[in-house]
């Protein structure tokens, strides 16, 4: 119990160093970090009822794509497109899931791997509603109640909002009976079935909050960058968020959290050496699956005991 | 215009299935999904690039070379990381994202993103009735039948290629009637990637090489080999001639992107409506 | 209305394989009900069918007048038919405490619309209840993993009844049990149904124990119907005796 508050503790501090340092490209670090760790929670919330979406770019994709152009087109206020971008990600989830959701193992990643694609091709293909490659300019900034979000901090805050949010939210349904339903799903599927849970229903009630969550993490994500193109949405997302998922664990929520700030800042680290970037990626993900099967969250576990 | 692209389809479908074959195989056999694929294609073409393009060696001995290289370094590999793995499905499929990454970046690293042409080996046209052929890529197509037709041969009457069949058959009766298991595996991933990197070397003069090169082929594989069936040689060989058609007349018609978006589109149905595919049986 | 369950005609086929013929009988309520057969002669693939596992080919099955026939399992379940499994299905790293509570929430919350239903949670006590009522009250803390086999499979039938159903079909429940064990599992089956008012469904293999606690017993072989009736009537027919020969069992 302890360790976990030290751990907390240690995470609010880290939260504010931003300002110690009072860099703008920390700051913009930082709020990589927080448009990443919702991601990351969004596919470990799958990982969860043991599948492996690859499909959660997509989503981000079209949280983002929907927010932009419903304020740039439509003239719908930010905040709004920002929400519907949300619940646009969900609804696609929605819709998909009842179908896609009937497929485990390997197909269920295949599966999401093409949905992906399709979606990825048609941002690219698209062009007189996305720009496709050269990509969509002019996204306003966010207004929230007046105020014009056109600072790099101030999307720092929006994303540590929504971060905590989620975190609080999704640990609260790990902590409760629906966590011990999910759980049992994906320990047992045929017993928690004899006993009545409807497992495709709760399948795409996760499957729908995964795709909201990517939605409006996509939508912060168009509104703080201002610019929009296919590639962060694309099979490469799938994978980076593979890579938090992986070294952070499964097991917890804190997994993907701790795998976010310690693999979102790995590329920008290493700016200088950017075709090392790739290599070491790839050699921290090939490690964790060999030596650290459960995640950094584990390696705290076997010497504290239950986190 | 009709023949016209059934040849180009035919041409591209070649590749496509023995891309989609050494795919298929690792599945069929050790369980593992192997996104590292494109990959081995890339190294191969990049072999071709530094043997036939800086040294100037033939370049049938430079393809060779090239897929020699990408299996022995897939045996490798295989030994060292994916034996530990095998059917394992997602564990497996995790490190074999990480290989691919490793290759790509490596290959970055030493030869830089910039990317190189290598000087065709044939060049003009000659014509089928009323399509135009151009001639590298009659000889790419040879080359593939070539490498089809030994792959088969492998298959059909060497032991190994038995054993092969056996395991991905059934393992567990296999390794009772004393196959040896790992060298089955060994033997499946080098021939995989052997297999993928002749096919990057043929085709590393028809476009360029760069580390990126094997993603799309890659794509273009997983595509074929979900259409015939995971697991399924014939389902591959299916697959592939079936992509590499309807891609030419969907790109002739209306756009590569569009055609790309359709195959992806028969992914889904066929994932949804047919997981084993056209030609699989549903795997236990 | 007193048929809790009514199998009409049902006939599975796999390919050109027929394992299930035409086979109709139906459960009373506050019965105990037996399917026995020799190994492969379809009984499993009959409680598959039941337990909403496999689609019939033809034939229906009602639960209370209601068909029930293509009904997937977790329908079943929520139908208020709970079943156990031949190889224990348990959340093995779990309590035998929390294995209950969490059929008793599963069961509740089947549904993600649940959580927006007023239904009255039935909490501890029953939880407790049912622990004592099976036997395993004083191993409520631990874990299910750890439990003696006999143990495993009795919070099996535990969990069973935390859905609160009207019938439980069990999937040879004597499998795999010592003696002493399958006495003690008899006990609690006949108690399930005096007690509690269960109807019950056996499938099993152990003949003794099929003739000793149910009513009535449907016999099949091949798939087809041999012979339905009380335990001693089944005990005097030569169709039975002849399935069964060379199998070498004993009538209890």
């Amino acid at each position: 119990m302890k360790r976990i508050t030290t751990l907390y503790a240690a995470l609010a501090v880290l939260a504010l160093v931003p300002w110690f340092l009072g860099n703008r490209y920390v700051f913009h670090i930082a709020t990589m970090i927080t448009i990443m760790t919702p991601m990351a929670f969004s596919m470990g919330l799958m990982l969860k009822l043991g599948q492996l979406s690859i499909a959660q770019p997509a989503f981000m994709g079209i949280g983002a794509y929907a927010a932009a152009l419903l304020s740039m087109q439509l003239g719908l206020p930010t905040p709004a497109a920002l929400l519907c971008g949300g619940l646009i990600g969900g609804l696609m989830a929605l819709a998909t899931g009842p179908v896609f959701l009937r497929i485990k193992g390997v197909y269920f990643v295949l599966l999401t791997y093409a949905f992906g694609e399709v979606i990825f091709l048609i941002f690219q293909e698209w062009t007189s509603l996305t720009g496709g490659m050269s990509g969509l300019y002019g996204i306003p900034k966010l207004s929230l109640f007046g105020f014009r979000l056109a600072q790099t901090y101030h999307y720092y805050v929006l994303g540590l909002v929504f971060t905590v949010l989620c975190f609080l939210v999704l640990r609260g349904i790990e902590k409760s009976n629906i966590g011990a339903i999910i759980e049992a799903l994906n320990e047992d599927e045929m017993l928690s079935r004899s006993i009545g849970s409807n497992a495709i229903a709760w399948r795409v009630a996760a499957y729908t909050l995964s795709g909201f969550i990517a939605g409006i993490s996509g939508g912060i994500y168009a509104f703080y960058i201002g610019f929009l193109s296919p590639d962060p949405f694309g099979f490469r997302g799938s994978v980076d968020l593979i890579v938090i998922n992986t070294i952070g664990g499964t097991g917890s929520i804190l997994g993907p959290l701790l795998g976010a700030i310690v693999v979102v800042p790995l590329p920008e680290l290493l700016r200088e050496a950017r075709q090392y970037q790739l290599l070491i990626y790839g050699v921290c993900l090939m490690a964790s699956i060999i030596f650290i099967k459960q995640g950094l969250v584990s390696l705290g576990r076997r010497r504290g005991g239950k986190a | 215009m009709i023949e016209q692209m059934i040849v180009n389809g035919l041409l591209a479908g070649l590749i496509y299935v023995i891309m989609a074959l050494g795919f298929t195989m690792i599945f069929g056999i050790m369980r593992i999904v192997n996104f590292a694929h494109g990959e081995f294609y890339m190294i191969g073409a990049v072999v071709v690039f530094i043997l036939a393009g800086s040294f100037g060696w033939p370049f049938f001995l430079a393809v060779l070379c090239g897929g020699l290289a990408a299996g022995l370094l897939g045996v490798v590999i295989e030994r060292a990381l994916f034996r530990r793995l095998v059917s394992e499905e997602m564990p497996s499929m995790i490190m074999s994202l990480a290989v691919a990454i490793i290759l790509q970046s490596t290959v970055l690293i030493v030869f830089g993103p910039a990317e190189q042409s290598v000087n065709r080996p044939f060049s003009g046209v000659w014509t089928l009735g009323r399509a135009v052929v151009p001639w590298d890529r009659t000889v790419v197509a040879l080359g593939a039948l070539v490498v089809l037709a030994g792959f088969y041969a492998f298959l059909k009457l060497s032991r190994l290629g038995l054993a092969m069949r056996a395991v991905a058959q059934d393992p567990e009766t296999s390794s009772l009637m004393g196959v040896e298991a790992g060298l089955v595996y060994s033997a499946a991933f080098g021939m995989s990637c052997l297999l993928a990197g002749l096919a990057g070397g043929l085709m590393a003069p028809i476009y360029t090489v760069g580390p990126y090169m094997g993603e799309l082929p890659m794509l273009k594989a997983f595509v074929v080999v979900i259409l015939g069936g995971l697991g399924s040689v014939p389902g591959a060989m299916l697959g592939g001639l079936l992509l590499g058609l309807s891609e030419s007349v969907l790109s002739t018609q209306f756009s590569s992107g569009i055609a790309l978006i359709a195959s992806f589109l028969m992914v889904l149905l066929i994932v949804v409506v047919r997981p084993a595919g056209l030609m699989g049986r549903i795997a236990r | 209305m007193t048929r809790v369950l009514d199998v009409q005609g049902l006939t599975k086929r796999f390919g050109g394989l027929t394992a299930v013929s035409d086979i109709s009988f139906s459960v009373e309520k506050g019965e105990i009900f037996g399917i026995i057969g020799p190994n492969g002669a379809g009984k499993t693939t009959l409680f598959n069918v039941i337990a909403g596992h496999y689609k019939p080919t033809a034939g229906r099955v009602a639960f209370a007048g209601i068909d029930i026939t293509a009904h997937s399992s977790d329908e079943i379940g929520r139908r208020g038919i709970a079943r156990t499994f031949q190889a224990v299905h348990l959340f093995k790293q779990e309590t035998v405490r929390e294995n209950l509570r969490r059929a008793e929430v599963i069961a509740r919350l089947n549904h993600p619309f649940a959580l927006f239903s007023k239904s009255k949670p039935n909490g501890e006590v029953e939880l407790e209840d049912v622990a004592r009522f099976v036997g395993l009250g004083a191993l409520l803390d631990v874990v299910a993993g750890g439990l003696a086999y006999g143990h495993q499979k009795i919070l099996g039938i535990g969990m069973a009844m935390m859905v609160s159903p009207k019938l439980i079909l069990m999937d040879e429940p004597a499998a795999g049990l010592n003696p002493s064990e399958k006495r003690e599992a008899s006990t609690l089956v006949r108690r399930l149904r005096d007690e509690r008012g269960i109807s019950i469904l056996i499938v099993e293999h152990d003949m003794p124990l099929v003739m000793n606690i149910c009513d009535r017993i449907l016999v099949v072989n091949q798939g087809k119907r041999i012979c339905l009736g009380t335990p001693d009537v089944i005990k005097a027919d030569e169709k039975v005796i002849d399935a069964y020969l060379g199998e070498n069992y004993e009538f209890a």
